[in-house]
């Protein structure tokens, strides 16, 4: 519950730094993305301090690049 | 236009030094070793070569389109969706990477000379140093570099210096003793960690205010920190062997604490950490700039400053996500990582040489049809 609502706290305190500016100049392209990534951003947080499982993009990577990396590493053995 | 400032080709080459050192300076030593045992410094130098080879691929590349970042570029090479696919996919590897060198301050700061600080702390203050560092802007943090450039030398000169009398001659002997092989299999890793990343210069390159020279200058930093790796890799060898090298997480942080000046001058590794501070922070602040610059290149938003607060928030998230747990991070480092660099800073950058020349010919064609 503390994570939650320290979380919301920040995402508040970005908010008052970047959105009047934003507001002000009529870029509302530029305050979509920002709240949008803000948003990703916070529920990325919370999921990670609430401590759930949420994928590593590592894995990825690693999927993809084992065959070649086994391939080169036994051929340099 | 997103970014208005301009930069000297000397702020530039000081940047592609600094980001060459990078997180090298701290674990390269280690990761070589690995493979190459004594022989570890002949892989620094096949890397340095590699390196240059990519160094002139990226300044090709950049050549094609002298005033756009790599992401315009893209977009106007492959055409609007191959585009903006790729530019994605080096967005992530930004990402990525830099996320990797966050975690790297942590988990350095977290067992050595912090322990009982959550590393959640220490990247919170790293990213808002380099959130602040962005939002000032390019002008801003390359001279940031210029003013900390003397002092990494300086400091970098004295270190080395005062580790010379430790020196033994026989701990790099024998030569090659096991062949080629391991050398070459130590030279995948040195050559993607000294030079292999320098694609996100591809961002920077077009506001650099002399674009003629810029091979030289390119040329000139990666020369100057492939350099200060090699004599850094074979001082440690030097000093500390390479069984111990190899097994030592921080090997020159573990250097630092040998000097011993007549009982007078010792325990120094601190300032070693902070010089590794300062190549690191140029290292995640140019990921971070190529991060939120091409993303909002991407987006076709006319700033790219409201982006830097959240992306840092993602970037905290990733820094944890992508270890759970040291081994399994230092396993990726060290045998697929390379493979990552490799596909996205000679393979992507060949392919659009390649869409590139068939275009101009095909255009030619056409052009003689008529």
């Amino acid at each position: 519950m503390l994570v939650i609502i320290g979380f919301l706290a920040v995402a508040i305190v970005f908010a008052f730094i970047e959105v009047p500016s934003l507001v002000k100049r009529k870029l509302r392209k530029e305050l979509w993305a920002f709240y949008i990534l803000l948003t990703a951003g916070i529920l990325l947080n919370i999921a990670e301090g609430l401590h759930w499982k949420l994928p590593n993009p590592l894995s990825i990577i690693v999927a993809v690049y084992k065959p070649i990396s086994n391939i080169i590493f036994r051929l340099l053995k | 236009m997103l970014e208005n400032g301009k930069i000297s080709l000397r702020q530039f080459t000081i940047l592609v030094t600094l980001f060459t050192i990078g997180d090298s300076i701290l674990v390269l030593p280690s990761v070589a070793t690995f493979e190459a045992k004594e022989d570890a410094w002949i892989s620094a130098i096949i890397g340095m070569g590699v390196g240059w080879l990519v160094v002139c691929l990226l300044v090709v590349v950049s050549k094609l389109n002298p005033d756009l970042t790599f992401v315009e570029s893209n977009k106007k090479i492959l055409g609007s969706t191959l585009g903006t696919a790729v530019s994605l996919l080096f967005i992530a590897y930004f990402l990525l990477c830099a996320s990797a060198n966050v975690r790297e301050i942590g988990d350095f700061m977290t067992t050595q000379s912090m322990p009982e600080t959550p590393i959640q702390a220490i990247y919170v203050v790293f990213l808002c140093i380099v959130v602040m560092g962005v939002r000032l802007g390019l002008e801003a943090f390359a001279r940031a570099g210029e003013v900390f450039f003397p002092g990494v030398i300086l400091f970098f000169v004295t270190f080395i210096i005062l580790l010379l009398p430790q020196a033994h001659m026989e701990n790099i002997q024998p030569v090659l003793a096991e062949g080629i092989k391991p050398v070459l299999r130590g030279s995948i890793s040195t050559s993607t960690f000294s030079s292999g990343q320098l694609v996100v210069f591809l961002m920077i390159m077009p506001y650099v205010n002399q674009p003629k020279k810029i091979l030289k200058g390119f040329f000139t930093g990666t020369l100057m920190g492939g350099v200060a790796l090699i004599i850094l890799i074979i001082i440690t060898i030097l000093v500390l062997g390479a069984d111990a090298t190899s097994s030592n997480m921080y090997p020159s942080y573990s250097l630092a604490k040998k000097i011993d000046i007549g009982r007078f001058l010792e325990r120094i590794e601190a300032i070693l950490s902070l010089m590794w501070f300062v190549t690191i922070f140029f290292k995640i602040i140019l990921f971070f700039y190529g991060l939120v610059l091409g993303l909002s290149q991407v987006l076709k938003l006319k700033e790219y400053k409201s982006l830097t607060l959240p992306a840092a928030m993602i970037l905290m998230v990733l820094s944890t996500l992508i270890a759970p747990n040291i081994t399994y991070y230092n396993n990726v480092i060290a045998r697929y990582w390379p493979f990552y660099d490799y596909t996205l800073n000679v393979l992507f950058p060949l392919l659009l040489l390649g869409v590139y020349g068939l275009r101009q010919k095909l255009f030619s064609q056409s052009s003689d049809l008529e």
